[in-house]
């Protein structure tokens, strides 16, 4: 029997609204691209560590806009890692296999960390690239 | 298993950004700051595989069901295979004196360096005689595998609390881990059975800094029993209303309203389910339409009934949290009607008839 032939219909409590929570981020965002350019130094927000309603986020969204790159990473479930419309913010979203929001952070970052092949990666690619080489 | 935890990731098709993406929202259920997603990455590709001791006394292997069954293979349960699992009756291949002798080899080369988890509460009736493995009581084995122990993580309600067994009129006396050993770190994990990212998240923080999280008062991680159910269920806002349902086929159950008058317990547990959630992330008891047991605090079973509303003061559950319930004065009122045939039935251990589920 599918989930949605149970009567059970549960009404969202109404958006609680904006909390005021978000304005202050947009400062802490400030300083975290400034460390950025004045030290190379990347960080993050952890946004599920701090009290923001839905309408909050979307406020927040809304505000930082959207930039030129979108990054989608499929690995256990889809995340992305997209630009906003300040270069060097990134909106990141780390979704399950089920589609559910497990983690969300803004980044403030040149390139977020997790796009960049790792060295040990690379070299894997590399003997992978030589073996169909020498395979001719 | 050998080499590198990244390794043999890979070698299970869990690629290092996969692993890295669920670090970075492991620390973060963990409340660690962002940068520390990397750091456990980090430390964790690199670990080295840790000696664990798994003693299972007086359980149902619920708790082990939890951590080791998922509907498809997750990085927690690779993470749980990374540890060098070197006695655990219900998975391991070995029995019999083999199995006691893996346990005692590992016990003797890893001495004051393996962890030891414990399933299962210590019946102390009888000299122990209630649970016996190998002809060896419980209690004589625990007090055993924790002197070499570096730490030991009391899994499940019953080794942290004494669960189930010690209900009343706690035939076998049964006892929790942490009331017999008395001079090593323990960890409780509590639950019935506990959410499998909790423990994972412990093992992480133990590979990762060579120690054990922060805890509470009841010796929980912090982290994910730092606040109740009630504090993070999406159901609050009805609460904060006075919307109830009364009924499981009411208007209000159908609309998904608060479950406080039907026995919900979430204002006085702490634990992780509401954000958390159950079955990767599909769903959770309330988000099912069934109030809180409260299965991951002391004696959750003599709470006084599963289906009766929380008494103000909840006193068998002993929270002063609970005075700060009192909000909807409808949820008060409801309590203190339950609270004298609550008490009667405490009193006289009664046995309980259908009549007691309903309200």
């Amino acid at each position: 029997m599918a989930r949605d032939s149970i009567p059970l219909h549960v009404v969202p409590p109404g958006e609680p609204g904006l909390s005021g929570n978000a304005p202050p981020l947009l400062r802490e965002l400030l300083e975290r691209v400034r460390r950025l350019l004045d030290d190379g130094e990347s960080s993050a927000i952890d946004l599920s560590a701090l009290p923001l309603t839905p309408a909050d986020l979307a406020w927040l969204r809304d505000k930082l806009g959207t930039g030129e790159i979108a990054v989608t990473l499929h690995a256990h479930g889809e995340s992305t890692l997209n630009e906003t419309g300040c270069p060097g913010i990134w909106w990141v979203t780390h979704r399950n296999e089920q589609g559910a929001v497990m983690s969300q952070f803004i980044e403030a970052a040149f390139v977020p960390e997790l796009v960049k092949a790792h060295p040990r990666d690379v070299l894997t690619g590399q003997e992978y690239l030589e073996s169909m080489i020498s395979g001719c | 298993m050998q080499g590198s935890l990244i390794d043999t990731l890979a070698r299970q098709g869990v690629t290092r950004r996969a692993f890295l993406k669920y670090c970075a929202t492991l620390a973060s259920m963990m409340a660690l700051p962002p940068a520390a997603g990397r750091a456990m990455a980090e430390a964790m590709a690199a670990a080295k595989r840790p000696s664990v001791i798994w003693l299972p006394f007086q359980e149902c292997t619920g708790c082990t069901e939890s951590i080791t069954r998922s509907h498809s293979p997750t990085i927690e349960g690779m993470i749980f295979d990374m540890i060098s699992l070197d006695y655990q009756e219900t998975l391991m291949a070995a029995a019999g004196h083999q199995a006691e002798a893996a346990r005692l080899d590992a016990m003797q080369d890893n001495a004051g360096k393996y962890l030891l988890i414990v399933d299962g509460s210590v019946p102390l009736g009888l000299d122990g005689a209630y649970s016996c493995i190998g002809g060896r009581s419980n209690v004589e084995m625990l007090k055993e595998a924790a002197q070499g122990a570096a730490a030991i993580v009391a899994v499940g309600t019953c080794a942290a609390f004494g669960g189930i067994p010690k209900a009343n009129p706690n035939p076998t006396g049964a006892v929790p881990v942490s009331d017999i050993v008395k001079d090593r770190p323990i960890v409780n994990i509590p639950g019935c059975p506990p959410i499998p990212v909790v423990m994972t998240g412990v093992l992480a923080h133990y590979l990762t800094f060579g120690s054990l999280p922060e805890l509470d008062d009841k010796k929980r991680p912090k982290s994910f029993f730092g606040e109740t159910i009630h504090d993070r269920c999406y159901r609050r806002p009805f609460y904060d209303q006075g919307k109830f349902a009364r009924t499981f086929d009411d208007e209000g159950a159908r609309q998904g309203w608060c479950l406080f008058e039907l026995g919900c317990k979430g204002p006085v547990t702490h634990n992780a389910c509401a954000t958390v959630k159950w079955n990767g992330g599909t769903s959770w008891p309330v988000e099912s339409g069934h109030g809180c047991l409260g299965c991951s605090e002391p004696d959750f079973w003599d709470g006084g009934g599963f289906y009766k509303a929380l008494s103000v003061p909840a006193d068998p559950l002993k929270f002063v949290a609970a005075s700060s319930v009192v909000g909807a004065g409808v949820g008060a009122a409801v309590g203190f009607a339950n609270r004298a045939s609550k008490n009667a039935a405490r009193s006289a251990h009664e046995t309980t008839t259908l009549a007691d589920l309903e309200k």
